[in-house]
């Protein structure tokens, strides 16, 4: 029993050795890793003009995402629907949805809507505007369902719906910067 | 294990393991896929 115990202990100890060294080792970085935050979007050519035909993004799988309070980045999918983009923030009504998904609290909660998105190396700069609108949720849903979900069934497209109306789910659209 | 010897064990594998995440990004990778694997299992 002892011996059990000991062992817990020190995956324990790894775990937070993990999140800590992890954390840190990224924290004020040029962008995120897979998992933990990073610092502001520095590299990259800086988008001038018009938008562009953002429909290239469905070959990309996620993109970089700084959001202005407090700064920081992460990787994060994104959905075109409707010559728009989307980014989504899910499990928002669990514990561990709060400590994963803070930022998009810090978003709603201090107003700081600017955000930086990098794509393929280009940085973006964008307003974070939240959408509940039944039709453009579809739309993104069924997006969403085509690239991370394995096809968009009826199925799987009314179950993200059903997330993004319970709450479950927080949908951004990445637009243009009003000011 | 001695308590002495298990705070001996903890403290050599928590600076290997830091060490290990610091500077080889294959290991740090692999272990943050497994704690992305558990967060979109677990996270509901």
């Amino acid at each position: 029993m002892k011996l059990f115990l000991q062992i817990v202990g020190l995956f324990a100890l790894l775990l937070c050795v993990t999140l800590a060294t992890l954390s840190l080792k990224h924290r004020g970085a040029d962008g995120p890793s897979l998992l933990f935050p990073g610092g502001k979007l520095v590299s990259g050519e800086l988008h001038q003009g018009a938008d562009p035909d953002w429909s290239f993004t469905d070959q990309v799988g996620t993109i970089e995402l700084e959001t202005s309070n407090p700064v920081s980045s992460r990787r994060i999918f994104v959905m075109e629907s409707g010559g728009k983009i989307y980014v989504g923030s899910a499990y928002m009504r669990s514990m561990l949805g709060r400590l994963w998904k803070d930022w998009a609290f810090d978003v709603e909660e201090t107003g700081a809507r600017n955000a930086v998105a990098r794509i393929e190396g280009v940085r973006y700069e964008r307003e974070l505007v939240r959408v509940n609108d039944p039709k453009i949720v579809e739309g993104v849903a069924r997006k969403s369902a085509m690239k991370y979900a394995g096809g968009a069934t009826p199925e799987a497209v009314a179950q993200i719906m059903k997330q993004v109306a319970d709450g479950d789910t927080w949908l951004f659209e990445l637009a243009p910067r009003s000011r | 294990m001695s308590t002495s010897t298990y705070i001996k064990v903890c403290a050599g594998s928590a600076v290997v393991w830091a060490l290990g995440l610091l500077f080889v990004s294959p290991f740090a990778q692999a272990v943050e896929g497994l704690l992305l694997l558990f967060l979109s299992t677990n996270a509901r």
